[in-house]
């Protein structure tokens, strides 16, 4: 542990710059550029306001709030995954030619996605002042709330990461797994309210990306602060799933290479 | 002579590639992992090299070179002895230093030497006797994927001949480029070389350049060490071995 945050100090620069990079030049490539930050999410809290109202007949109240905030959380958790999967031999130029800890190669991609998903975030206040959502004191539990989901994701991914290296199906694997949680995570529905009994909790308490959504329409939309006990336990749990990932990683980063051809 | 230090240490230094290579669910499911067969690619090499040395690494192909510079650079673990480099900085030159193909040249000067262990300001200074020194002028600018083979090279020949860390490892680079880049990098290399505090490996089959350049030779053969020796005298027998080999 200590030989990680060691690592941490002595990487951040080169993490910083990285990140900065990836992002600008992920901006300049594309045509809209920047605007591609806004656009994709905004699309997708159509197309799903769009299911939810007119399909299901929705009537949670501030549904595109409602839907934004799900995608936001949703989509930095989904593409950390993802992303993972093939993290280590999408950079193989780098590991293949210096040494570096493998876990700094997933801090920069969190760097470019945790920026992805403040924009985000900035784009559900907007939302919010525009649908006139009361604006509570409460808010303030986004940034703790945050922080839970950013631990949790780097756990899981670094743990992905590894299993990545060694496991050619797993992109497989992952795609349908994400794609079963996307729909378990209530993403355009309320599991609070439609749910009951042990798939309830299942739902709502078991998966921790549902567990944090549920909590940050808590803070933003209804103002009432989060539903504390589940959230401290799954940081708690999160902090563990990074302890053995980190582990893993530094103990097998070195045979990473051999394997990858 | 006077004592020098030893810069690099390498002890009964050996690595296997296990034949685990990636496995998909359906080959592990029937058979469990790590069935494979071992290959040794280094197996039990041992050597020291002294502070300002420049080594050769000879060999013919498959004989372990390149593995052990990459052990050497700490890309990869030893299975088992150890290499001890006494805190010196190191290098490794093989073609490209590792480059984002998305980013730019000049991006990319910065994360390579980040990753070297400099600073943005150290960086900031040299950065344009870098770009000088590459001759590839505005293209510094674009992506690195748009580089020609030439141009990848000498890139990553100049960030690491102008970053000057203690220990490089070269890895058959010295052909490098046209003819003109090539002169231009051989004096590089032997104005680097002739600084007696820099530790040098240089892998190559060039018998001219290894006779040229190093102070001794290291002969692998099949992952063990055939010879260590002054270089006319390796690389003569070396030639004669390869000679009867073909």
């Amino acid at each position: 542990m200590k030989r990680f945050f060691n690592d941490v100090k002595k990487y951040w620069k080169y993490i910083m710059y990285a990140t900065k990079s990836e992002l600008k030049n992920e901006i300049i490539n594309s045509y809209l550029g920047w605007l591609w930050l806004i656009l994709e999410p905004l699309a997708f809290m159509l197309i799903y306001t769009f299911i939810a109202t007119v399909v299901f007949n929705s009537n949670v109240p501030y549904f595109p709030v409602f839907v934004f905030v799900g995608l936001t959380c949703w989509n930095f958790f989904n593409k950390m995954i993802v992303a993972s999967v093939k993290l280590v031999s999408s950079n193989r130029d780098t590991v293949t030619k210096v040494y570096l800890p493998k876990f700094v190669l997933l801090f920069v991609k969190m760097g470019v996605n945790i920026f992805k998903m403040l924009v985000s975030l900035c784009m559900v206040f907007i939302f919010m002042l525009f649908y006139r959502v009361p604006l509570t004191w409460n808010l303030l539990y986004i940034i703790p709330i945050l922080i839970i989901l950013i631990v949790i994701t780097f756990g899981f991914s670094s743990i992905i990461m590894h299993y990545g290296v060694f496991m050619e199906d797993l992109v497989n694997l992952t795609n349908i797994f994400m794609k079963l949680l996307f729909y378990m995570t209530g993403i355009f529905y309320d599991i609070a309210s439609r749910i009951e009994g042990v798939y309830r909790f299942i739902l709502l308490d078991v998966n921790p990306i549902a567990n944090i959504i549920y909590n940050m329409r808590r803070v933003v939309i209804y103002g009432i602060g989060p539903s504390n006990i589940s959230l401290f336990i799954w940081f708690v749990l999160g902090l563990g799933v990074c302890a053995i990932g980190i582990r893993t990683i530094y103990k097998y980063e070195n045979t990473y290479v051999k394997v990858m051809r | 002579m006077k004592k020098k230090e030893v810069s690099i240490s390498v002890k009964d230094l050996h690595i296997y590639y296990r034949d685990m290579r990636r496995f998909s669910l359906k080959k592990s499911g029937l058979k469990g992992k790590g069935t494979g067969r071992i290959v040794k690619a280094v197996n039990g090499v041992s050597f020291d090299i002294n502070e300002g040395e420049i080594v050769g690494i000879c060999g013919k192909n498959g004989s372990g070179k390149s593995t052990l510079l990459r052990a050497i650079s700490g890309i990869f673990s030893a299975d088992k002895g150890s290499i001890d480099l006494h805190g010196h900085s190191i290098s490794l030159l093989s073609i490209g230093v590792g480059f984002q193909r998305s980013l730019t040249g000049y991006e990319n000067i910065f994360l390579s030497g980040m990753l070297l262990g400099y600073s943005k300001d150290e960086i900031e200074k040299k950065v344009d006797s870098i770009i000088e020194f590459s001759e590839l002028k505005d293209f510094i600018y674009k992506p690195v994927r748009s580089y020609s083979s030439g141009m990848y090279s000498k890139l990553a020949f100049s960030i690491t001949a102008i970053l000057e860390t203690d220990i490089m490892l070269i890895d058959e680079v010295l052909s490098v480029g046209d003819i003109h880049f090539k002169q231009k990098s051989y004096n590089k290399m032997k104005e680097l070389i002739s600084d007696d505090k820099r530790t040098v490996i240089i892998v190559s089959h060039n018998s001219k350049t290894l006779i040229d350049l190093c102070d001794k030779v290291i002969w692998l053969h099949e992952g063990e060490i055939k010879k260590i020796g002054k270089p006319d005298v390796i690389m003569a027998e070396y030639e004669e071995f390869m000679k009867n080999e073909g």
